[in-house]
């Protein structure tokens, strides 16, 4: 089956599956983003690719004052970078609130909640921004870390594996993996950042090891094992 | 309803997993693939192609040039103190921080390479020259990264780019000379000593005698087994040549000849040495002339060659070998030698959680290790002794004690401060009484002598085995 087939037989899945089960849109969008880590987390392409397109078909909500959204955004940014994680919440919550639509500000929110291990509201203003922008990478990375600090490995994996997706230089996104999988404190993070890189057939040396590798120093024999020896 | 679920059903399954498709990384190593292929063969015009080529990809989004540099310098600074890993730490950093700057791509991959790290420094060097395809040093640590892979012909390629694009050439043709006169592997000299043939882009006068040290072509030395790089097995025609048959046996024995072995294994009637006997007054002497007739050398093969070894312990009379699952995983054939005697072996029973894995042999005239079921806050502090074949060094004894209990995806382990390395795993951990406490099975490779043992206990627990073939004691590091 060819990708089109394949993408084209994810969204029929897709619509077959939701369309009776939520009423509401943000219900709806929650799914396609866990689908989305559910199939990264199997690196299918395809299906990754067909709920992308669902959650972007999602009706996007309208803005009410995107002028003081945009400048609470900027009082956000200010207060981040000099580390004033209170301040920079309530700007972000208010810029959200102006402009609903501005997956830069609920992005922001969700990463000062993450900051302030404030999980499960990070976790849902995280989805709102995929909602937004699916294709996000910053918003997958801040969402893995919030579900590794909930020690969730298999989820984390998968948001993970969706931010190496779409990274817009996968080099840089292969070396913060490689730097998670050997100096994260965190088991689950760390590990899901190991099983992310090897799902991408990325190399990764992880910091324990098992099991201990072949010995490289052997001498090869010439001789063929005996007939029957098979264990 | 049932006929939507059905549906849905039928197209899960056609959808099917896919796997990622060729990225942007992909592309760039086509293009200096080409690059090397063309300069392998002294194309100059299709080297310019590619890299015009090359210059014409999109380039990546520049990253905080200034949040950067202070890392790269930092990192830098670590590389010329020779200390690679904190060299790691900081030009990681700077490349995340800006990876457009060819300069902390290069240096990153270039401690990769130094670390031995080779297919890391392979993509971050390839990346490198996709920014900078005339960075000279690039493509030398990248003919280095080739060579020590084993690839002599693309070392030639990317040694060749070296010269090719070098700003100082007398000075680049010095650095090719070095290598191919005194690089430790063989494929490393021989790429440098083909990049300075005539015919290359490296003039023909610059090419150095040294060049006839060793080509790829010799056999590779015996005896060490540090000498046994993966390049001198591609080295070697008679390492692929068909099967000639032959025993089992001999081929360990033929391989055993050539592992460095201690000075002396060799104990009087050491297999029918009750555990107690006494041999000096060093305890550590006494567990080692004890232990070692009941500790094993496992050698696997795999299609017909000798693929990797690892160590074990006898754990009854009647021949049974306890080691790592991962030890025999991939094996096709197993060989073992438990002190001085020698035994084909079949794989019993295996477990992968926990990486324990159970051989049958014919070694039944020794009494096994006695296993120790303790697992206690007591047993820190204890001390331990290891005996294995790491690198193929047989026999290796070392010391230290149990540092902590460690329970790891469910699996009891104790931390240990003795050393091993690869060879050593599935190899008995023992107290001062003799009784094997645990099974060496890995380690942490940041830190010092981080080492981890599967507990006994686990083994016990495992139902590996018939409890009734084991000799079980709980006692606890008490002198012999």
């Amino acid at each position: 089956m060819n990708g089109g087939l394949r993408g084209a037989a994810w969204l029929l899945a897709a619509w077959c599956a939701t369309t009776p089960a939520f009423a509401q849109d943000s219900e709806r969008s929650r799914y396609y983003i866990q689908q989305m880590i559910e199939l990264a987390a199997t690196n299918d392409e395809a299906g990754v690719t067909a709920m992308q397109r669902m959650l972007e078909q999602e009706p996007r909500p309208a803005p009410r004052d995107p002028g003081a959204a945009r400048a609470a955004l900027q009082r956000g940014q200010a207060a981040l970078r000099t580390d004033d994680l209170n301040a920079a919440l309530t700007a972000f919550q208010q810029a959200s609130r102006d402009d609903p639509g501005n997956a830069d500000a609920v992005n922001h929110l969700g990463l000062v909640e993450r900051k302030l291990g404030r999980l499960p509201d990070a976790e849902r203003d995280l989805q709102r921004a995929l909602a937004l922008e699916p294709s996000r990478a910053s918003a997958w990375f801040q969402l893995a870390q919030v579900y590794g600090l909930s020690q969730d490995g298999r989820r984390a994996r998968g948001a993970l594996a969706n931010t190496y997706r779409f990274a817009q230089n996968p080099m840089r996104a292969e070396e913060i993996l490689r730097n998670i999988a050997e100096s994260e404190a965190s088991d689950t993070l760390r590990t899901a950042a190991v099983e992310t890189l090897r799902l991408y057939r990325l190399p990764v040396e992880v910091v324990i090891v098992p099991p201990l590798p072949a010995n490289p120093g052997i001498v090869p024999l010439r001789t063929a094992p005996a007939s029957g020896q098979r264990p | 309803m049932t006929s939507r679920l059905a549906l849905l059903a039928l197209l899960v399954l056609l959808a099917g997993p896919l796997p990622a498709d060729a990225g942007q990384y992909e592309t760039l190593d086509y293009h200096i693939q080409q690059m090397i292929a063309q300069s392998a063969v002294n194309d100059e015009a299709g080297v310019q192609t590619f890299r015009e080529q090359l210059d014409n990809l999109p380039r990546p989004e520049a990253g905080d040039a200034a949040q950067a540099q202070p890392l790269f310098q930092q990192g830098l600074d670590s590389l010329n103190r020779n200390q690679p890993k904190e060299a790691l730490s900081a030009l990681r950093q700077a490349f995340i921080a800006d990876p457009t700057d060819a300069e902390t791509a290069g240096q990153l991959g270039l401690t990769y390479l130094r670390l031995g790290r080779l297919k890391e420094a392979e993509r971050l060097l390839v990346y490198t020259l996709a920014l900078a395809p005339a960075r000279s040093a690039s493509w030398l640590h990248l003919g280095q990264v080739y060579g020590q892979g084993g690839d002599a012909t693309r070392a030639a390629g990317a040694f060749a780019n070296a010269y090719r694009f070098a700003q100082d050439r007398p000075r680049l043709a010095g650095q090719l000379r070095q290598l191919a006169a005194t690089d430790p592997v063989d494929t490393v000299r021989a790429g440098a000593a083909q990049a300075l043939r005539p015919g290359q882009s490296t003039p023909a006068s610059q090419a150095p005698p040294a060049v006839k040290a060793t080509p790829a072509a010799d056999p590779p030395a015996p005896a060490a087994p540090t000498a046994a790089s993966p390049s001198a097995r591609t080295a070697d025609p008679a390492a692929n040549a068909p099967p000639t048959g032959g025993a089992l046996l001999d081929s360990l024995r033929r391989g055993l000849s050539n592992l460095a072995k201690p000075a002396n294994t060799s104990v009087p009637n050491a297999d029918l040495r009750p555990m107690s006997t006494a041999v000096g007054d060093n305890a550590g002497q006494q567990i080692y002339q004890n232990s070692i007739p009941r500790t094993c050398l496992i050698v696997t093969f795999r299609n017909g060659k000798t693929d990797s070894l690892g160590s074990g312990l006898l754990v009854s009379a009647d021949g049974l070998v306890v080691t790592n699952h991962h030890v025999i995983e991939n094996a096709d054939n197993l060989a073992v030698k438990c002190g001085e005697r020698e035994s084909v072996a079949r794989v019993g029973k295996r477990s992968k959680e926990p990486d324990l894995a159970l051989l049958t042999t014919t070694l039944n005239r020794v009494d096994g290790f006695v296993l120790n079921g303790t697992y206690s806050q007591e047993l820190i502090g204890l001390d331990v002794f290891v005996i294995g074949n790491p690198y193929g060094l047989e026999g290796t004894f070392s010391t230290g004690v149990i540092s902590g209990l460690r329970e790891i995806d469910g699996v009891r382990y104790l931390q240990i401060s003795a050393p091993i390395s690869p060879g050593n795993s599935g190899g008995p951990v023992i107290l001062r009484d003799g009784s094997v406490i645990g099974i060496a099975t890995m380690g942490l490779k940041k830190g010092q002598n981080l080492n981890f043992a599967i507990a006994t206990a686990e083994l016990i627990r495992s139902g590996l085995f018939d409890p009734s073939r084991m000799k079980t004691s709980a006692a606890r590091g008490k002198s012999p």
